[in-house]
């Protein structure tokens, strides 16, 4: 019993992560319909940027990491901005090939600029806590109040704001979204910002929590969208929920059945799941 | 990705128009070629084998080269990226041979890439020096353009059983790289020993080369309530494991086999969490245990490059003097095949930084491979502490070595 | 108030509006009739700006809006009802009516709120659900009083009656009626070419992207012709 519950908080921290990737990938995907490939190394640009920030310049974490999301915020309005607004009125296939082109280009931006070498971002967060014979260390603790606190700030922008309400309307019906006085082409700037700021969040975490290195970003879209089909496409909720259903799955299967078929057990369960729910478990019938 | 070392570019072009002189004294370069992974998760062991090479080379050069007769040879090194994998590493191998026209080739961190390497040198008129790649079978072909400087895991792996026996332990938990087939054969020929002991292993669970949470197999490990952990696995994903069975509080004794050196460590785990842990490995490069030369090598490989050297990379600085020896004894730089058959016959060079075993006096025993005392190290206040020799009998392995075909 | 004049627009290849005039004065309630294919809605998107013009203007209290963005001309004081109701499904009624005051900023939002559902009391009473699980009639409801909740100075409702039941669709007319007498300015677009002309103050009659005529309501519904083509007599 508490080696189980030990599992299941294990597969929170993880999906923790993985809800603030997904969050950023189903935003994306509800409102223009892109599959933005690049999400990952994008949000590892943001761990390495963290990294440097801290291990080679000395600034103090507590102010790299507010750095490192307003960066985010940026780049991915300038992603926006350059690469998926001008194809916006285009085929689909359009959007989709840029997707793949950027997530090459920001692939080796990232291993131009902070090299092959893996990086751990030094937090010096090393404490452990013990509730019941159930540890928590201390920086899985603090991935998941931030993970947390970032869903709920989000769920308010998007719940409570007129912005936020704008968003949800130009993904359910973006012409009548227009009719109500929407700047449809402001939008997606703030869902890009919006996205890849949650997906710097998640790229500290992945580099406080374990290390960034070429490739990580990549897996870690794949997962996102592993999440995006189990939680619905588009779904807020879904993506919360599915993250941390993928998280807990990989945990337990790795603890009870065998690590080597980890990755393999998540995508079962995703298949299963759609089997049963093919607009996933959070997905409206549409 | 292609490295040349700076004193050997510099006179590349002087050796070139002095080589096709007729003068009778001449200088002449000679082709160093280095296969390593320079990039990729086992960059940590290929990186500092490489510059290892390159520092070796310049501390050749600096003495007045290799001299043969009325010829000075001074080294060019080469070094390709083979990434640790095997297609990458057939690659820069036979781009160094067909068109750098090398003829001795070393480095070779990492079991996959050597043994695709291994599979065809013998029909190539080159001579091949395997570093810190530990899988047995690459010695037990009977390739004899091909020597290892490094021990085999199982070598390691049976002194380390005995040793983990002889302090008492009688349930161990095994965590480790259990793909790689040189790291399931060290915990073979451990479990093997250990078992004499009267212990048992009670897991053996695995993980991958870029994983790194392993906290559901500790956790698993955890609720198994062994008396120690055996950790064995590349630097990287070994010391996740290290911090992460600290954040489980798998309070139990933790030994391993990872050759890492301290900085490798603490990118990834704090010197608190890595407080008490073992490592029982071939006995590498650490301060403590070292003589002179290696208190040297590591002083000359700080300063040249910025950082300390790694555990293992003395294996490949040694390649270098024990091919410098070997072309001295053959009197060649042509005849590969002359220059291989010196190496088996040859002392151990003084130079060299690893303490080896001598085989009936010679470096390397009839199938190509050195041997160096095994040792137990302690991470101690930040850094690894060489404790012990392990009980390790190199020429009854020797003799076992021989006896395996292929 | 609102003046439309050689208007021409189409979609792609297509044109389907091939300069068409009219005009709606402060307080009047104009329909625009036709057959369907006739450009009555293509003339609505175009003054709204969801489909770009392809030449003559637009004007609106003296500016030309021409070829504006659909969130400018919504600023400047026109909002349109859409075919089709298109309501936002997943929010609710409460998200949907506060979505239609998204460019305003005064104050009086919330006692407009409340006026909308004094007028429609079943939307008070569904304020919770989501939109898309109402009925068609309460999602036309929702649509209107969206659009109203802008507080436009022209309100423009395109085919307000389709696919509704016909005790539905007198409740749609007489709701109009009932903002007509609010003062509202009013452009119709509706098939329903009685209940159309019922409503309007003037009217015209579309014919392959053209204005072939132009009267009172009274006028259009006596003419023989149009009676003949459009009333179903």
């Amino acid at each position: 019993m508490l080696e189980l519950v030990q599992q299941i908080t294990n597969g929170v921290a993880i999906g923790s992560v993985y809800v603030l990737i997904a969050l950023g990938l189903t935003t994306v995907f509800g409102i223009l319909g892109i599959a933005h490939f690049a999400h990952g190394s994008v949000s590892m640009f943001g761990g390495y940027l963290v990294y440097v920030l801290v291990a080679s310049q000395g600034v103090s974490l507590w102010l790299a990491i507010p750095v490192a999301l307003i960066v985010g915020m940026g780049v991915g309005g300038l992603i926006e901005f350059l690469a998926y607004r001008p194809v916006r009125n285009a085929n689909h296939i359009n959007a989709f090939i840029i997707a793949l082109g950027l997530t090459m280009m920001v692939e080796g931006i990232n291993l131009q600029l902070f090299g092959a070498d893996q990086v751990v971002i030094p937090t010096g967060f090393d404490r452990v806590f013990e509730i019941a014979g159930v540890t928590i260390p201390e920086t899985r603790l603090y991935v998941i109040l931030a993970a947390t606190v970032l869903v709920i700030a989000m769920t308010a922008f998007v719940e409570g704001t007129k912005t936020g309400q704008a968003i949800r309307a130009v993904a359910q019906n973006r012409d009548a979204a227009i009719l109500m006085g929407v700047n449809v082409r402001s939008i997606p700037l703030i869902v890009f910002a919006m996205s890849t700021m949650l997906g710097v969040a998640a790229g500290v975490m992945v580099g406080s929590l374990f290390a960034i290195a070429p490739g990580v970003g990549e897996a870690m879209v794949v997962k996102g969208f592993a999440v995006l089909i189990l939680g619905g496409l588009g779904s807020i909720p879904g993506a919360i929920i599915g993250g941390l259903v993928l998280g807990v799955t990989e945990a337990l299967a790795a603890g009870f059945l065998s690590s080597a078929y980890k990755d393999v057990i998540a995508f079962v369960v995703m298949i299963v799941v759609l089997l049963f729910r093919p607009q996933g478990l959070l997905g409206g019938a549409k | 990705m292609k490295r040349r070392s700076t004193i050997g570019a510099g006179l590349a072009a002087a050796v070139l128009a002095a080589s096709t002189s007729l003068a009778g004294a001449a200088e002449k370069d000679l082709v160093v070629g280095v296969s390593d992974a320079l990039t990729g998760p086992a960059a940590v062991y290929g990186v500092p084998q490489a510059r290892a090479v390159e520092l070796a080379a310049e501390e050749v050069n600096a003495a007045g080269g290799i001299r043969l007769g009325e010829d000075t040879y001074k080294i060019t090194v080469l070094s390709y990226d083979d990434k640790a994998n095997p297609t990458e590493a057939s690659n820069s191998v036979r781009k160094l041979i067909d068109r750098d026209g090398a003829r001795f080739l070393l480095g070779f961190c990492c079991s996959g890439a050597t043994g695709a390497v291994a599979s065809f040198i013998q029909n190539e008129d080159a001579v091949m020096l395997v570093g810190n790649a530990a899988e047995r079978s690459i010695t037990t072909r009977g390739i004899d353009n091909l020597v290892r400087t490094r021990p085999p895991a199982d070598y390691t792996g049976a002194a380390a059983g005995t040793f983990v026996a002889s302090k008492g332990h009688k349930r161990v938990a095994v965590i480790g790289a259990l793909e790689t087939s040189f790291y399931a054969m060290y915990v073979d020929a451990f479990e093997r020993e250990f078992v004499k002991g009267g212990g048992e292993i009670v897991t053996r669970e695995a993980f991958g080369l870029k994983d790194r949470d392993m906290s559901p197999q500790l956790t698993k490990i955890r609720a198994l309530e062994p008396d120690a952990l055996l950790v064995v696995g590349y630097v990287e994903p070994a010391a996740f494991v290290y911090r992460q069975s600290v954040e489980l509080g798998l309070d139990v004794p933790r030994y391993g086999f990872t050759s890492g050196s301290e900085e490798q460590f603490l990118r990834v785990a704090s010197s608190e969490q890595m407080e008490g842990v073992w490592d029982l490995r071939p006995t590498e490069l650490t301060l403590q245990s070292t003589g002179e030369t290696g208190r040297a090598y590591h002083e000359n490989f700080t300063a040249r490059f910025g950082v300390q050297p790694s555990p293992s990379s003395p294996y490949a600085y040694d390649q270098l003097y024990a091919l410098r020896d070997a072309i001295l004894k053959a009197g060649t730089v042509e005849d590969a095949a002359a220059v291989a058959k010196a190496l088996r016959e040859l002392p151990v060079p003084k130079e060299a930084v690893m303490q080896y075993i001598p085989i009936d006096g010679r470096m390397f025993d009839g199938n190509g491979q050195a041997y160096t005392t095994n040792g137990a190290f302690q991470w101690q206040d930040g850094a690894w502490v060489f404790v012990q020799e392990l009980p390790s009998v190199a020429e009854d392995y020797s003799r076992f070595l021989s006896s395996i075909d292929g | 108030m609102l003046e439309v004049s050689g208007l021409k627009a189409g979609y792609g290849q297509i044109e389907v509006l091939h300069g068409i005039d009219f005009h709606v004065n402060q307080g009047e309630c104009v329909a625009l009739i036709g057959a369907n294919g006739a450009g009555k809605s293509t003339a609505l998107k175009t003054v709204c700006g969801l489909v770009k013009p392809r030449g003559g203007t637009v004007r609106f209290q003296g500016r030309d809006i021409t070829g504006a963005s659909g969130h400018e001309i919504v600023r400047a004081g026109i909002t349109m009802c859409p075919e089709g109701r298109q309501v936002f499904p997943e929010m609710t009624v409460l998200q949907n009516l506060k979505l239609g005051a998204y460019t305003r900023r005064d104050a009086e939002q919330a006692d407009d709120l409340d006026d909308m559902m004094q007028m429609f009391p079943i939307l008070r009473k569904r304020a919770r659900q989501a939109a898309g699980t109402l009925s068609g009639g309460e999602q036309e409801m929702l649509a209107i009083a969206r659009a109203l909740m802008a507080r436009p100075k022209v309100c423009i409702f395109d085919e307000p009656s389709l696919g509704l039941a016909p005790k539905i669709v007198a409740e749609v007319a007489e709701t109009i009626a009932r903002i007509k007498a609010r003062g509202m300015t009013i452009l119709l677009v509706e098939q329903n070419s009685l209940m159309a002309l019922k409503l309007a103050d003037r009217a015209y009659l579309f014919e392959v992207g053209k204005v072939v005529l132009e009267g009172t309501g009274e006028a259009l519904q006596q003419n023989p012709d149009v009676a003949r083509a459009y009333l179903g007599d």
